[in-house]
């Protein structure tokens, strides 16, 4: 294996933050592929900035275990991909190196957090990416760009070193320009890792690639009413011809409604924010972070090296957790979003008794203009509502391309039961069909 | 008397304590990095990704360092629940990798438990709130300085991952001794758990929260109702590492407290810093409120079912068991027990003695001999465990006859711990072998001849002239017989 840096390089979409060059072995599954890495992942000698201005100058000493499988396989790493700082966004805007566009989509974002991953492969920069899916980041830039986005069941695949947004709620996903591609990437990062306590083998004796033949005959699709009622009608035009096109390759399509949701994207913020605001306490500056004049005590120090080194949607989601966290609201807010996810888990128990999978547009909308969204972070945070149920259940969801409005490319997302990866990959591929 | 001192008097003592405890693990708690801290290691060289809190580093639980928290529960005659998980602590100090520690909150690994002392013969029970697994921060080095005024703090995380467990009592101590009989009886029954090592430098670390209250709350069983404890303004002592220096810390924190009531002053609740040199504490802040650690689950280390673990892991006898048993089985009395029971390695030690001779023989070797002599040379019983064949065949040497017990004692075993020889060698050289009968009966003639005075004094009745003329006897053989047969071959001689 050898690293190579290079300044230059065609990546008209800045969809890479470092452009370098890692060499996979010769043979294995993945032999011959060029993968783009979201700079999130650790990678050993590479620098890993997280989109963000405090780890700038960030040179990990290991890899990520995802890195090291799919290099084991055969990939070539071709870049770190750009992403939302600490993968805190929905269109790749608030990375610190610039927001990246979108491939498909001329002027408009790519999706995110991991929008570099989703252009990247969209723009024929790699055959192959790796993103990370916390609320939505996989299977919101793989919608926006028109490829195809896995987010695997919690567990399923190694987090081992991956930096944290929200430890409790994110996996490492694939993403490709067909749903077989994405599924052999899944087949070759997926499985226990000594190093993550919290993967398990969930997923022995899985078949992800040879999954994907579109054979959904008996297959029953429940489609989630209430995530049908947010989203645009252009969209929701879309998403219901793919599912005519499933019953028509001899599924059965049903609807099914899911009260809980409504408390989801409430809760998944909560979760999120209050993990964050303690997994990235350890960036004081003591070891990462810009150079500042502060004087003062290490509080003071520690604090001004956060205020150069975040940016305003980071800060603010350490606040929001901080407060989420602290004695006297933390049964008001913490503790409530626990209650409201358990609620969500329960009722995708309960309708996975009737369905095999559930199904809804994975985005509400079209991908946005760039710097259309960036100031009204609810609105942006609003968008993931069909996505974050997804993650507070701790299950498996694939974000197939399901055709487009005026040319804007539309997802159709399909969920399963934990670690029933195959049976979405198989109805993903008779929706790409 | 005056008024304010007879009001001063009517103060009992209010004490609970917060004992760190470093486990004896192979490995760190979330990671591979070894625990063994070499004197002249580097800093920062015994760490990895995970115990450095790099971005993406996962920790993994050390089962060891359950194992170890299961022992000390069942020794506590603590609950063990079904199960167990760990929960983030998030404060902000440079000495912590991540800004936050992995610690136990509401499932802690061990609750109420408790551990007998005795104080002065008295008895007493003191509870154990809960005791719970935790990883231990790196340590900080001010430069050119003290930490206000310092140039440069540097940070070493060697220490980063160490696996603690903190116990916590409930507030049961009535004085400072029985803070230091508890913690020495603690020590005692972690070593003899082999989760402790006494000897590692910061193993042993302790917070002790004490109280004034009035005499009156307490009730004839030393219980005092919460109401008041809570009431009670309340200081914390830190950076006691001993049961010693929590018996002086205290102490001084006693008489600080009723000093200052005596005075008219109210008491403050606060941190105070116990200074071991100057033998004083020292006021560090002023606990206004109650920091907020924003407690949550680590999501990170799944639940821990250990609910079997209980019945699967075994414990050693335990010392007040062992002392028991000592007396009742081996027919010794409670000091020597007492003594041979001191570290499980004594008693091991004499139990495989006790196997091959008379227990009270080898007590006395044991716990009078062995002991003094090591104890004299700052050495302990692990040094010489391997030793156990060359102690027992010296025992052998002198019940057989073949050595004289004031030899064996002087000579031999001495020689033995300091210049590392078997006792076969040591007899050898020093020519310790019992003098022969013949030689014995000629030494005799010689001193009866040599010493026509001391005859006579013997004949007239004088019970030092046998004294006087065994010692000349027992002087020629160049200490190799033995005073009683030399006694009795003296009267065959002088009364013949």
């Amino acid at each position: 294996m050898s690293s190579d840096h290079t300044d230059a390089g065609d990546d008209a979409h800045n969809a890479f933050i470092t452009e370098a060059t890692i060499e996979g072995d010769d043979d294995g599954p993945l032999a011959g592929r060029t993968i783009a890495i979201k700079d999130n992942m650790s990678t050993d000698g590479v620098r890993t900035t997280c989109g963000s201005a405090m780890l700038d100058e960030y040179v990990p000493p290991y890899n990520a275990t995802v890195v090291d499988r799919v290099l084991e396989a055969g990939a070539t790493m071709v870049g770190k991909a750009n992403m939302d700082e600490f993968a805190m966004g929905g269109t790749t805007e608030t990375s610190a190196f610039g927001a990246t566009e979108n491939p498909a989509a001329p002027d408009r974002v790519p999706g995110g957090s991991s929008g570099g991953s989703a252009a990247a492969v969209a723009a024929g920069a790699a055959d192959l990416a790796l993103g990370s899916d916390t609320g939505g980041s996989v299977r919101n830039p793989a919608s926006f760009c028109g490829v195809v986005g896995i987010k695997p069941t919690y567990g399923l695949v190694s987090r081992y070193g991956i930096v944290a947004y929200a430890n409790s709620l994110e996996q490492v996903g694939p993403l490709a320009n067909t749903v077989e591609d994405a599924a052999l990437l899944l087949d070759v990062i997926s499985g226990p890792d000594p190093n993550d306590a919290t993967t398990n083998d969930g997923g022995a004796d899985s078949g992800y690639a040879a999954a994907a033949d579109g054979d959904v005959e008996g297959l029953t699709v429940g489609v989630i009413t209430d995530l049908i009622e947010g989203a645009d009608d252009d969209v929701v035009e879309t998403f219901q011809a793919s599912l005519d096109d499933l019953e028509a390759q001899g599924a059965e399509i049903t609807e099914v409604s899911l009260d809980s949701l409504e408390h989801a994207v409430q809760a998944y913020y909560v979760i999120a924010m209050s993990e964050a605001s303690s997994n990235l306490a350890r960036f004081d500056g003591v070891r990462y972070g810009p150079d500042t004049d502060a004087e003062g005590n290490w509080n003071e120090q520690f604090a001004a090296v956060r205020e150069a080194g975040f940016g305003p949607e980071v800060k603010r989601r350490i606040l929001l957790g901080t407060y989420a966290l602290s004695a006297g609201y933390h049964d008001k807010y913490y503790k409530k979003a626990q209650d409201a996810r358990a609620w969500v888990k329960q009722d995708f128990d309960d309708a996975f008794e009737d369905v095999d999978v559930l199904a809804s547009p994975t985005m509400p909308v079209v991908p946005p203009k760039l710097g259309e969204s960036l100031d009204d972070p609810l609105q942006l945070y609003l968008m993931d509502a069909n996505t974050v149920p997804v993650n507070l259940a701790n299950l498996p969801a694939i974000s197939v391309p399901a055709g487009d409005v005026d040319g804007l490319p539309v997802g159709c997302q399909l969920i399963g039961p934990k670690f029933s990866e195959e049976t979405i990959i198989r109805a993903a591929s008779a929706v790409e069909d | 008397m005056t008024a304010q001192a007879v009001q001063t008097d009517e103060h009992a003592v209010v004490i609970g304590l917060e004992v760190h405890v470093q486990l004896e693990t192979a490995t760190k708690i979330f990671c591979g990095c070894s625990t063994a801290a070499d004197d002249d290691e580097e800093p920062n060289s015994r760490t990895c990704p995970v115990c450095l809190g790099l971005p993406g580093a996962l920790p993994v639980l050390n089962e060891g360092a359950v194992e170890a928290a299961v022992k000390i529960g069942k020794a506590l005659s603590a609950d063990i629940p079904e199960r167990t998980t760990f929960h983030r602590k998030n404060y902000y100090y440079p000495d912590l990798p991540k800004n936050f520690q992995l610690t136990q909150y509401d499932a802690p690994i061990c609750q109420e438990g408790e551990l007998e002392i005795s104080v002065e013969g008295d008895r007493r029970e003191i509870g154990i709130t809960r005791a719970h697994l935790e990883e231990d921060p790196g340590s900080l080095q001010h430069k050119g300085g003290s930490i206000d005024t310092a140039e440069a703090t540097l940070i070493n995380y060697n220490r980063a991952g160490t696996p603690l467990v903190e116990i916590v009592t409930e507030p049961d101590f009535r004085s400072p001794a029985e803070t230091r009989a508890f913690l020495a009886k603690l020590e005692e029954v972690l070593e003899y758990l082999g989760v402790f090592d006494a000897t590692r430098d910061g193993s042993l670390r302790v917070d002790a929260n004490i109280s004034l209250v009035d005499a009156d709350e307490v009730d004839e069983e030393g219980a005092i109702d919460d109401s008041v404890l809570e009431d009670a303004n309340r200081t914390e002592v830190k950076n006691i590492s001993s049961h010693k220096a929590a018996e002086k810390a205290l102490a001084y924190e006693v008489s600080r407290q009723k000093n200052a009531v005596k005075r008219g002053r109210a008491l403050k609740t606060e941190t105070r810093h116990w200074d071991e040199s100057r033998g004083i504490t020292v006021s560090m802040r002023s606990k206004e409120s109650e920091a907020d650690y924003r407690y949550f689950r680590e999501a990170d280390l799944p639940p821990l079912e250990v609910a079997d673990w209980k019945d699967k892991i075994d414990i050693p006898e335990l010392p007040d068991a062992r002392r028991e048993r000592f007396v009742a089985d081996y027919g010794l009395d409670s000091e020597a027990a007492s003594k041979l029971t001191s570290t499980k390695e004594v008693a091991d030690f004499f139990e495989a003695v006790a196997e091959q001779f008379d227990p009270n023989v080898a007590a006395t070797w044991v716990a009078d001999n062995l002991l003094g002599e090591l104890n004299y040379r700052d050495m302990l019983i692990t040094d010489i465990e391997g030793r156990l064949d060359e102690f027992s065949r010296l025992i052998e040497l002198v019940e057989n006859d073949e050595l004289t017990v004031k030899n064996a004692e002087e000579v031999v075993l001495r020689s033995m711990l300091d210049d590392g020889d078997d006792p076969e060698t040591i007899i050898d050289r020093e020519g310790l072998g019992k003098a022969d009968d013949d030689a014995i009966a000629d030494f005799v003639v010689e001193a009866i001849d040599e010493n026509p005075d001391a005859v006579d004094d013997y004949h007239s009745g004088e019970d030092g002239a046998l004294n006087f003329l065994v010692g000349q006897v027992m002087q020629k053989s160049g200490g190799s017989a033995d005073p009683g047969s030399v006694n009795q071959l003296l009267r065959e001689e002088l009364d013949a």
